[in-house]
């Protein structure tokens, strides 16, 4: 425990006093074991994967629902903040400290309650990593579907709150098209359950609303998801072109043909190298830009996928389109891919992920207009798209211990999102608002808008307990990069 | 009313232009819920004056009702006033589309058959088959969450919007989502909006996300088989990598109900073995034949006969199918209609116990189940010979001839009870669609609301603090 005399944070007597009361009541709610209050420890959960804020005041591990919202109650008490936070592994901010308060970790909460294959769902709690889902249900022929890149350490209960996506949401839909129903506990400490374990209970879909709220409304405690059968068949083809403009070319004429793959994603030359370096997943090192394509369903459906996406392939001008021909392959182009984001701290001291959508129409644009922005910025950019669904992630390159550099690197990512939102698009497909993007919201809504969304807010989180400073703009325009690389 | 109705229409006028305020009583009859019939018809022809429109109820403490074609108007509790019908009918343009990119923005005033109509032109559609057809508007069909049995391959209306622009009675327009199909930014406020019959703002525009048709498709029919059969067969589909568009279960009266109502032929039953299974595939001969083969071996396994049905005849009977519960409605088959959302592996049992009710009560009930969805339609009393049913004599027990099921020994809203406590007990709900107006005094249509529901009584104030719109429509009187 602390020193006595003042807080080693903030230097305030009284502070201290209500700290040593909050760490007493949260122990009394979990045990000892279950609440860090050391400096050390609390530093650690100041960051997610996208920045830093403030370190929080106590984290807390609870296992139960009652657990959770006796930690609520007991912040609604004291007036302090509370921060759900599942693996941290968010690109948003969206688990980061603002304002001090207690960290409720759901890490401890990872049971699967319940497996029911003949109804093709399942019952879990907010902890239980994405990945392990799917690995509980695999052997029996069925797998949860969205697949974030960090599915292997990021949890539902993250995806729930962030609406993850995934390269193989493309003909399967997000996070918010596979949940059901949500138990979730409100700031004041009361639990209401939403959906239910079938489509359609009569009254507002607060299911579908609560998805992708960001922390903001409540705390999740038990998730009803979708099942999905595992298809019979799946190819995966890495088609490999020397312009990027044949690749882009490719995607729109996939969409416009009728073909839904599974995935199909982007990759351009400098990103694919960076990857290579790393992963060896086989890209070929002298292309200008790489396409993932898959497609899943029947063997005879996928047999006529193959070949009507390899000549459209060829129709503009693929160099190559490759057929992985074993399990072993497969894994491999989508090692490459999964560990794109890793690959590039290779090769550059930091890097800033983008998350914008356009329509799949305007792709050829958009990647002209982020090779202006490279060119006017001075920054080096990677890009590596969800192509399918017209999700772009650049990756700025930058050294974070260059302010000139730091600064470039924000203006170059404000300027691929004003682009965005000019082509008709989005400024998050996935990643979220958090305190990344919550400044750029008035690009895409108006005032009446935000309006109702506060107000709406104010429903579930009157008082603004829950994860402050997230999702909505705040009005003041913190100059300082959103990105605080250490 | 404090104001005069002269001055009130001169306000509508005044946003509408005079030609779009009707108050003859004769026009206004046909907006009638109930039995209610509103003092005024107001036609907007542009979202900003559906906005306005509201905007000026609420200050005149007035009640308004969106509506297009009244395809679903049946659906909820009689309102709890009604002083504006907002129609919507010529709020119906396509505002963009992009064929390459798979997205059209449309206004809620569209008739979904020519929307689809529009669509198919690049050989693209919205695969949703909801109650009403052709006829149903875009707007109806997403305030109500409509959708048929294609949701087992493609999901519901909440899958398939990418945003939308709502009125607000406050009089603004608000935006949620967009036109991309991937978008996390802000509140998803469409999936509030979806399913909320109205009641909290008014969709002016909505985005749908398209897909690729599907030209090639066939229908097979197993039948007729015991219901036990039709559980094994259910499973056993669902577990093989077939992906079957659609995928029913129909009960004895409402195969009968289509063989006359469509040009498919009738069928030979017994008591027990007396249900048939319906499956749409989709995709090149190759892939029909492998369906074919799969099928035929799954038939076999449990002895039932497999009949590939006639092109026009299964497109003609689908289009029966989507529209069940609307259909038997307009058409006034069935006094009664229900619908169940259960648990996939509960619909099977739930359809039981609903034949099980109707012989006891002595009436017909056809039923029609979305297997793989969780939905099962029921119209109850159907009428045998399939005209309308007029039961004229008044059974001396006190209930209203319209508001018991014909042949019944028991009052209509004790069979709703019954069946309500059935679906209950088996993990799901059930939502009575359509019923004589009378009754609806009697019984409450959407059933009892769960823990969350104080959260939405307060979104209700945070989107329509007077009221204005719908109310007491909805489920606990929201």
């Amino acid at each position: 425990m602390w020193a006595a005399g003042a807080c080693p944070l903030c230097g305030s007597f009284e502070r201290l006093m209500a700290a040593r009361s909050l760490i007493r009541d949260l122990v009394q709610i979990a045990s000892a074991e279950r609440v860090l209050s050391r400096p050390e420890d609390l530093i650690l959960y100041e960051y997610d994967a996208l920045s830093s804020r403030r370190v929080p005041d106590a984290v807390v591990f609870p296992e139960t629902t009652d657990e959770v919202v006796s930690v609520v109650k007991l912040a609604a008490r004291a007036g302090i903040p509370v921060i759900a936070r599942g693996a941290g592994t968010g690109l948003s901010g969206g688990a980061v400290v603002t304002e001090g308060g207690i960290v409720l970790s759901l890490a401890r909460m990872k049971r699967i309650l319940e497996i029911d294959l003949e109804n093709l769902r399942a019952r879990v709690q907010p902890g239980v990593v994405n990945l392990d889902l799917t690995l509980a249900v695999a052997d029996q022929g069925y797998y949860y579907v969205p697949d974030p890149s960090s599915q292997k350490a990021c949890t539902i209960g993250g995806n729930v709150a962030e609406n993850s996506g995934g390269p193989h949401t493309l003909c399967s839909g997000v996070t918010t098209n596979h949940v059901l129903g949500l138990e979730i506990v409100l700031p004041d400490g009361s639990a209401i359950h939403t959906g239910a374990e079938y489509w359609d209970r009569p009254g507002y879909d607060l299911t579908g609303m609560f998805v992708g709220s960001e922390g903001t409304l409540g705390i999740v405690t038990e998730i009803t998801v979708r099942l999905v059968r595992q298809p019979e068949a799946v190819k995966t083809l890495l088609a490999i072109y020397d312009r990027v403009a044949d690749a882009t070319g490719t995607v729109a004429a996939v969409t416009a043909c009728g073909i839904t793959p599974a995935a199909l994603e982007m990759m351009d030359g400098f990103t694919l190298r960076a990857i290579e370096a790393g992963t060896h997943a086989g890209y070929p090192l002298d292309s200008a830009a790489v396409l993932l394509l898959e497609v899943e369903g029947l063997r005879e459906e996928v047999e006529e996928a193959v070949a009507a996406l390899e000549s459209v392939a060829h129709q503009h001008h693929a160099r190559e389109v490759r057929t992985a021909r074993s399990a072993e392959e497969r894994d491999l182009l989508w090692r490459g891919r999964k560990n794109a984001f890793g690959a590039m701290g290779r090769i550059s001291p930091n890097f800033y992920v983008q998350d914008g959508v356009i329509p799949r129409t305007r792709l050829v644009e958009m990647l002209d207009y982020i090779g202006e922005v490279e060119q006017r910025f001075g920054q080096r950019i990677g890009n590596i798209f969800h192509a399918g669904d017209g999700n772009l992630h650049p990756l700025i390159m930058f050294d974070a211990r260059d302010p000139g550099e730091r600064k470039r690197t924000v203006e170059a990512a404000e300027a691929i999102m004003s682009k965005c939102v000019a082509l008709g698009g989005s400024i998050t497909g996935e990643h979220g608002v958090g305190i990344e993007k919550n400044e750029l919201m008035p690009l895409i809504f108006s005032e009446a808008d935000l309006d109702l969304m506060r107000r709406i807010k104010g429903v579930f989180n009157p008082r603004g307990l829950l994860n402050p400073g997230k999702l909505l703009p705040s009005g003041k325009m913190c100059g300082e990069l959103r990105i605080q690389v250490s | 009313m404090v104001e005069s109705g002269a001055v009130i229409q001169a306000d509508f006028a005044s946003i509408v232009g005079d030609a779009r305020v009707i108050t003859d009583p004769a026009v206004c009859a046909g907006f009638a819920i109930d039995g209610i019939t509103p003092h005024s018809v107001v036609y907007p022809t542009r979202a900003e004056e559906a906005a306005e429109v509201l905007r000026c109820a609420a200050a005149h403490d007035l009640v308004v009702i969106p509506c297009r074609n009244a395809t679903k108007l049946d659906i909820g509790a009689s309102p709890r006033r009604y002083d504006v019908a907002l129609s919507l009918k010529d709020m119906n343009q396509v505002w963009y589309y992009e064929p390459d990119d798979l997205v059209v923005s449309v206004e809620p005033g569209m008739k979904f058959g020519d929307l689809q109509h529009f669509l198919a032109r690049h050989r693209l559609w919205i695969p949703l088959d909801p109650g009403g057809g052709e006829r149903a508007s875009v707007g109806g069909i997403l305030a109500a969450n409509a959708a048929g049995p294609l949701r087992l391959q493609y999901g519901g209306p909440r899958d398939m919007v990418l945003g939308m622009k709502i009125a607000t009675p406050e009089g603004r327009i608000v935006k949620t989502g967009g036109r991309v199909v991937k978008n996390v930014a802000g509140y998803d406020l469409a999936k509030l909006v979806i399913g909320s019959y109205g009641t909290l703002g008014v969709i002016v525009e909505a985005t749908f996300k398209l897909y690729p048709q599907v030209a090639n498709r066939v229908t097979w029919a197993i039948e007729p088989i015991a219901l036990e059969t039709a559980r094994e067969i259910r499973r056993e589909l669902l577990r093989s990598p077939l992906r079957p568009l659609r995928l029913v279960l129909l009960n004895h009266a409402t195969r009968r109900h289509l063989a006359d109502a469509t040009s498919s032929p009738r069928l030979v039953t017994s008591s027990e073995v007396n249900l048939a299974l319906w499956i749409e595939a989709g995709g090149s001969d190759r892939v029909l034949a492998r369906y074919t083969d799969e099928l035929g071996v799954l038939a076999a396994k449990h002895g039932a006969p497999l009949h590939k049905l006639d092109r026009d005849a299964a497109g003609e009977t689908w289009e029966r199918i989507a529209d069940f519960g609307s259909g038997l409605t307009r058409e006034q088959q069935a006094p009664l209609v229900v619908r169940a959302a259960l648990p996939i592996a509960s619909c099977e049992e739930f359809l039981e116990r609903a034949e099980k009710e109707s012989r006891l009560g002595g009436f017909e009930t056809a039923g029609l189940v979305q297997l793989g969805v969780g939905v099962v339609d029921l119209g109850i009393g159907l009428n045998a010979s399939g005209s309308a049913n007029t039961d004229p004599e008044p059974r001396g027990d006190g209930v209203q001839p319209q508001a018991q099921a014909p042949g019944s020994r028991y009052p209509a809203a004790t069979i709703i009870e019954r069946l309500r406590q059935a679906a209950i007990t088996l993990g799901g709900t059930l939502v009575v669609t359509h019923c004589p107006a009378e009754l609806k005094s009697k019984l409450d249509v959407w059933g009892p609301p769960g823990d969350d529901f104080e959260v939405m009584r307060k979104l209700k104030m945070a989107w329509d603090p007077k009221s204005t719109l719908s109310p007491g429509r909805f489920i606990g009187g929201l």
